[in-house]
């Protein structure tokens, strides 16, 4: 059953790959506007 | 009669503002416009390329405002406003934050995202929505502030630049809710899946290999949930406990500590897997709450600091010239230069010029006042006309209104509302909690002092009152969104309290009863023909006076054209039309005799202003400018009077009286000739009495009673120019449903009390576990997420559902 240590210690591992992912998003200001992307992403380029 | 309704006329929306075209509408591009400005937008975005902007949304300009001064953006080039405005600024980039209360829509968007294209020195510009902010970064080498913040103003966007902005740093949100918010569910994750096998009866073998293991590594991970996600609540009970005053934190904190401890305790004895699942998820979903809270007062950005209305900069007047000096620096005996449409910064006496002080701002009158040299004009009007000198009497911090608003009473009124339900049942519960845990000790020290300090603990433990903190920001979140979308903003969930606790409302009446813009003209004199009339037209609009554009719009416009005009501010204006000489203006301007006014004391007092008219020197009559009420006015004071104590402050004369009781009925309180320290001082005394006041009024002038009532309403016109001192703003169009909004506060109120009365329900059931010592971490490991999280369902719906009742 030492199994479990390290299936544990890997599912830590990316839970805390996962935690990172969103301490970066929020530091990158991802979350300061979350409606203007919305309509942004559907405006047509015209160049 | 001219003044007997237009013969209806299909009248087309113009292009850029989608307002109603004028009989003849300017045409461009085969494009209708209303006004020059509509069309001079038009024109730029058409030769940019950027008519997209139209077809995004439907109207989505905003009318220009005609009035552009040569100098008005100067100040921009200082280098001392430069520095507080710019973010970042090297020799090759530059980048600020503006606001721009006007942007509204996705073409708005769309068009501010696209600045670039208008100035290529602009490099990028980002919208911020809810925020209404935009970031831009332009390259200092080929542009300037000055040319950024002109193009902005000249598309119809013009960023709002106030002395409260300089020295505001761009604000990062709070970011710092984020990082909590996502440490402790990553942690509450974790500690759940660990203390998984506790919960099942056949991984029974797995907890006795691995309890140990388990144990210690939720311990790990619970640590920074304690130390990081839950230091706010730690903080603020603190805070509370410094004043000598228990909020709703203060038993959360002290549940979270007995439950963090009797974990460790457990663990470190090796006695069981401890609460920890329960306390990560615990702070997870308080968080949740807070960041609810925090998202529905980010959408209502509040203004509550008078200086954001007054300039940052002004043209001070030295022997050297002119010079551009920040508000701030001004000092008493400094001459200044106040020029058409700036405001005044502080008080001052007028040194050269003719002063024609708009104080709409102030007191709502929308008839500018004429000063001539010598008298002293107070900060907050608006000069119309000419450019004027003055010398300042008073510096900006002790000016009139700041008296009024450093009123001691203000402070006051702030610490009293804020003692919220939640904040008043939390002390109760402290109170309970405690004499329930040293009862439950008492009971079982003699049989058994083990389960003594178990029962203890899990008296502690339950009686957190997490649910009850989260019923509060979840109920009144929904309805700060129900109201937002009808255009009444608060400046908090408490306001919501308040306004359903209300018992007293009073109105102001100029500017929030009466209906500024849509004032009543009659004509007295003289039948006119309709030659003379559209002679009077054709000169009147060439005015940007108030009075002016009033008459303009009711006489419609023709295109006659007007030689030799001239305007004598704050008397009137003269011109030849169709060699005709025409004189509009005050009776001495146009020599014509004074009409007698209707009513006893109707004299110097206006409720009625009038405008005479003279052609070729002969006098003809006067068109007389009534106040109109608010439409549903009747019918919401109807609803109300049956409910609440009414009262009306007034400014003016009290030759409305009769109108006014007929509306008001019979028990409300009139009061007339009442300046701005006689309406806080009302209002001051009717909470005394121990009544709770709204007050409904606008502008600066009712700014101190609005404070010093329990929640001050600003009604208004213009949304996105003005954020008074108050609670709420409601939209002018919104007045109709004032009464069905202050119902719908009751109902929420109720939907928090139902809400606490669930919660305390499964605080009674875990007590009930807890005193006798059966409150095992499975109990709680079900019974806390439970309760959490129906709580938050049952107060969203609930209110959903009152506003559905109310037909919000």
């Amino acid at each position: 059953m030492n199994i479990i240590f390290i299936l544990i210690g890997i599912s830590l591992l990316v839970a805390v790959t996962f935690l990172g992912v969103f301490l970066w998003a929020v530091r990158s200001g991802q979350y300061e506007d979350d409606y203007t992307p919305s309509v942004r992403v559907l405006f047509e380029d015209e160049e | 009669m001219p003044t007997t309704a237009p013969a209806i006329h299909t009248h087309v929306a113009c292009t850029h503002c989608g307002d109603e075209c004028p009989d003849e509408p300017i045409i461009f591009a085969e494009q209708p416009f209303c006004c020059q400005g509509c069309q001079a937008v038009y024109e730029l975005l058409n030769a940019n390329n950027l008519c997209t902007y139209y077809r995004l949304d439907e109207r989505p300009g905003q009318k220009v405002k005609a009035v552009e001064l040569p100098g008005r953006f100067d100040y921009l080039d200082q280098e001392s406003v430069q520095a507080q405005l710019l973010a970042f600024r090297s020799d090759t980039l530059a980048k600020l934050t503006l606001t721009i209360p006007q942007m509204h829509c996705t073409s708005c968007i769309w068009l501010l995202e696209n600045l670039h294209k208008l100035n290529p020195g602009v490099s990028e510009s980002r919208v911020n929505f809810l925020r209404k902010e935009l970031t831009v970064s332009y390259l200092p080498s080929q542009t300037s502030l000055k040319e950024v913040v002109k193009l902005l103003a000249a598309v119809g966007y013009e960023p709002q630049i106030t002395l409260a902005e300089l020295g505001a740093q761009p604000h990062h949100g709070n970011r710092a809710l984020y990082y909590k918010l996502g440490l402790a569910g990553f942690c509450f994750g974790n500690v759940m899946l660990l203390a998984f096998p506790d919960y099942l009866s056949f991984t029974e073998q797995l907890q006795v290999e691995f309890g140990r293991f388990f144990g210690y590594l939720s311990l790990v991970l619970a640590l920074p949930v304690l130390l990081v996600s839950a230091r706010g609540f730690y903080e603020s009970a603190w805070q509370g406990l410094r004043q000598r005053y228990i909020n709703l934190d203060f038993p959360i904190s002290l549940g979270l500590t007995a439950l963090f401890l009797t974990s460790l305790f457990d663990i470190l004895t090796h006695r069981g897997p401890g609460y920890l699942d329960s306390f990560t998820g615990l702070v997870f979903f308080m968080l949740i709450g807070k960041w609810v809270q925090q998202r529905t007062y980010d959408a209502l950005h509040f203004d509550r600091d008078f200086t954001s209305y007054f300039p940052v900069a002004v043209t001070l007047l030295t022997k050297g010239g002119e010079k551009s000096v920040s508000v701030k620096d001004l000092q008493v005996g400094n001459r200044i230069l106040v020029r058409n449409q700036e405001v005044i910064p502080a008080d001052a006496m007028l040194m050269r010029g003719t002063g024609q002080i708009d104080y709409s701002f102030v007191s709502g009158e929308s008839v500018p006042v004429a000063k001539l040299t010598g008298e002293v004009v107070y900060a907050g009007g608006r000069q119309v006309g000419e450019a004027v000198e003055l010398e300042v009497v008073r510096e900006v911090s002790q000016g009139y209104l700041t008296q009024l608003w450093n009123n001691p009473a203000f402070q006051k009124a702030e610490k009293q509302t804020l003692e919220t339900y939640a904040d008043k049942v939390g002390r109760y519960f402290v109170a309970v909690t405690l004499v329930l845990a040293l009862g439950s000790i008492l009971y079982w020290y003699p049989k058994d002092p083990h389960m003594a300090m178990r029962a203890f603990t899990s008296v502690l433990v339950i009686a957190c009152p997490c649910a009850l903190s989260l019923a509060t920001p979840f109920a009144m979140g929904a309805a700060l969104r129900v109201f937002g979308r009808l255009k009444f903003y608060l400046k908090n969930s408490a306001v919501v309290e308040t306004l359903g606790r209300a018992d007293t409302i009073v109105f102001d009446k100029t500017g929030t009863l009466t209906d500024t813009h849509r004032s009543e003209v009659r004509y007295v004199g003289l039948p006119l023909q309709l030659e003379e009339t559209q002679l009077i037209a054709a000169l009147v609009q060439q005015s940007t006076h108030p009075l002016s554009q009033r008459l303009a719009k009711e006489l419609g416009s023709n295109k006659l054209s007007v030689a030799n005009y001239f305007e004598v501010p704050g008397q009137g204006l003269r011109g030849v039309v169709a060699g005709r000489e025409v004189k509009v203006g005050s009776a001495a301007f146009v020599g014509a005799e004074t009409q007698p006014r209707e009513g006893p004391k109707a004299s110097a007092d206006t409720r009625q202003s009038r405008v005479y008219m003279a052609v070729d020197g002969k006098a003809l009559g006067c068109f007389a400018f009534y106040n109109v009420y608010r439409e549903h006015m009747q019918e919401v004071l109807q609803t109300l009077g049956k409910r609440y104590h009414l009262a009306i402050l007034s400014g003016d004369n009290n030759t409305e009286q009769e109108r006014l009781r007929e509306l008001f009925g019979s028990k409300a309180e009139l009061r007339f000739w009442q300046s701005p320290q006689d309406k806080l001082d009302y209002v001051a005394a009717l909470r005394q009495q121990g009544r709770t006041v709204i007050m409904v009024g606008d502008g600066l002038n009712d700014a101190g009673a609005l404070r010093q009532a329990d929640a001050g309403i600003a009604l208004t016109d213009t949304l996105s120019n003005f954020s008074p001192a108050c609670d709420a703003i409601l939209d002018a169009s919104s007045f109709g449903q004032f009464a069905t909004f202050l119902r719908f506060s009751q109902d929420c109120l109720q939907v928090v009390l139902a809400t606490f009365i669930l919660s305390f329900g499964y605080n009674g059931i875990g007590l009930g576990l807890a005193v006798q010592g059966k409150f095992t971490p499975i109990v709680s490991a079900i019974l806390m997420p439970i309760s959490s999280l129906s709580v938050m369902l049952f107060a969203t719906l609930l209110v959903r559902l009152a506003a559905y009742r109310n037909k919000l």
